[in-house]
């Protein structure tokens, strides 16, 4: 019995460690005005968010940095909850990364941004955050 | 041109007068007129600007969702051509997309999305009917709190779709100025052609009218000069008639009426023949007194300004015989020429005639004064006058003559009179 809740206990673990990185690993203010955040991903990728203003209208910049050049990932970007802008792209360059940038309307009040990146191949998911 | 004495009354002063009110009427009337057409027509190059912006660009880039304020769907639309929508056309400041319930799903102006406003009679007419409507904004208005432009803005709206069909306004602001500039445009070259056409009237007619004038001038000069020689002529022969007449009429009649008086007195003469021969003395006598009350009339003996009280007084001489009470004075004429004297006497013969003719007055007032620029006349009765614009021919007669003979003297002449208050001749005449 003993044995069978350890093994219940190693699983949840298990299941455990992958959720927890995908929350935010860290915040800022950012320099240069705006706000970044960013964190890791389900499994070994890590993604960023910038949001900043720009001349009334936000600026989103997502990043996910993958481990090899040619990874498939589907994104979307939510805007206060709401399906703002989403597509496909590849990992590419030395960085091994894609970034996306969007214009988004500054609504009245704070302003939060949610990224959501899956990797095809692979179903890992990087999640992230970003208020204004 | 010296013959005009008031600058006015310069023809050639008055066409340019006339040409300058005349140019200030039309530039003012143009003025109005193509800024009305100039502001029609930049407010129609508003609304065509606005459709074209609403129904071409804005419409076909609506994502669904966006009539519901899905701010997903409203980043989309800003990015498709919201963002861009105000600058397309230059002259745009602010774009507004209204749902029917007056909440504006997208503006340009960020803090206005989603908030809701009441949409006025206006707006909702455009939305039910799809017309296309511009007006001048109420910046008074809630929705308008963050406009700034000075001058203030012009607003046009029209409607159009979402994808779900649900109708939407659409509102671009304009600068106010930018549709005064319009209408500059479309005013100044239209002025110009205007001031430009007038000028050359003006250049084309100056002369002419230059020429006109002196013709008119020197046609005036003769008629002058032909006027005073017959005013000349005239006094020359009623003096001639009055010497012939006082040195022969007048002379053969006294010697006549003496001669019979002489043979009444012979004592041969029977008492019958005498008294005929006294009788036709009398009647001679009469007869002498008559003519020379004519020549009196026709040309009085030293009518000058020294004469003239004494000329005034043998006129109202005639009234007082009829019983009326008569008062003549005259002051500040010394000096004063002839033929004003001349027109000054008879114009007072005239009023007086009438008064003692018509009038039935019981006091006559004649008074003449001047100074070193006229001499004035005023005539003055209490009888029972008359309605001056009612006047019969016969009596307007006299003071149509009146007038001419005042006007044809230089002077200007006027009869103040009504039924039951007496009458009043005053003459007024240049003493130069």
């Amino acid at each position: 019995m003993k044995s069978r809740t350890a093994l219940a206990a190693l699983t949840l673990s298990a299941l455990a460690l992958p959720l927890a990185t995908v929350a935010p690993a860290t915040a800022s203010g950012g320099g240069g005005g705006g706000h970044r955040t960013s964190g890791a991903c389900s499994q070994s990728s890590h993604w960023r968010l910038k949001a900043k203003n720009d001349s009334g209208r936000i600026e989103v910049e997502a990043e996910v940095h993958g481990v090899r050049v040619g990874q498939g990932w589907r994104w979307s970007i939510s805007h206060n909850g709401s399906p703002s802008a989403s597509g496909r792209a590849t990992t590419r360059g030395p960085s091994r990364s894609f970034s996306v940038n969007r214009l988004m309307i500054n609504l009245a009040g704070t302003d939060h941004f949610t990224l959501r990146a899956v990797r095809s191949a692979t179903g890992e998911v990087c999640r992230g955050k970003v208020s204004l | 041109m010296s013959a005009f004495r008031r600058p006015w009354a310069n023809p050639l002063v008055q066409f340019v007068l006339a040409a300058l009110i005349l140019f200030g009427l039309t530039w003012w009337a143009t003025g109005l007129l193509s800024e009305r057409a100039g502001k029609t027509e930049a407010v129609a190059d508003a609304r065509v600007t606005t459709e074209l912006l609403g129904r071409g660009v804005a419409q076909p880039a609506i994502p669904r969702g966006m009539v519901k304020g899905d701010v997903g769907a409203i980043d989309r639309f800003a990015r498709r051509v919201g963002f861009q929508l105000k600058h397309i056309d230059g002259d745009v400041r602010r774009i507004k997309i209204w749902r029917a319930d007056g909440t504006i799903l997208y503006s340009d102006k960020n803090r206005l999305i989603n908030r809701q406003f009441d949409l006025d009679a206006e707006q909702r007419a455009v939305l039910e009917s799809g017309a296309t409507e511009g007006t001048l904004s109420d910046l008074r208005r809630a929705e308008n709190k963050f406009e700034t432009e000075e001058g203030g803005l012009l607003e046009v709206y029209t409607q159009i779709r979402s994808p779900e069909g649900e109708p939407l306004l659409f509102e671009a602001y304009y600068k106010v100025e930018t549709v005064q500039e319009r209408s500059r445009q479309v005013l100044s070259p239209f002025r110009r052609i205007t001031a430009g056409a007038l000028g050359a009237v003006l250049l084309i007619g100056l002369p002419l009218i230059g020429i006109l004038t002196l013709r008119l001038t020197r046609a005036a000069r003769a008629r002058e000069r032909l006027m005073a020689r017959a005013i000349d002529a005239s006094e020359a022969e009623r003096r001639r008639i009055a010497r012939d007449l006082h040195d022969g009429v007048v002379q053969e009649l006294a010697g006549t009426a003496f001669a019979l008086t002489g043979a009444a007195r012979e004592p041969s003469v029977t008492p019958a023949v005498r008294e005929d021969l006294l009788a036709s003395s009398s009647a001679l006598r009469r007869s002498l007194r008559q003519l020379r009350s004519l020549l009196v009339e026709i040309h009085p003996p030293g009518l000058n300004a020294a004469g003239l009280p004494a000329a005034l007084e043998d006129l109202t001489a005639q009234a007082s015989t009829t019983g009326m009470e008569t008062e003549v004075s005259v002051s500040g004429i010394e000096g004063a020429p002839d033929h004003v004297v001349t027109l000054v006497w008879r114009v007072a013969q005239e009023a007086i005639r009438n008064a003692v003719r018509h009038a039935h007055a019981t006091h006559l007032e004649v008074e003449v004064e001047g100074d070193e620029r006229q001499v004035r006349l005023r005539v003055c009765d209490n009888g029972v006058g008359f309605d001056p614009d009612a006047s019969s021919s016969n009596g307007s007669y006299g003071l149509r003559g009146l007038q001419s003979l005042v006007h044809d003297g230089g002077g200007r002449v006027q009869v103040e009179s009504a039924p039951g208050a007496g009458t009043t001749v005053r003459m007024a005449v240049e003493r130069g």
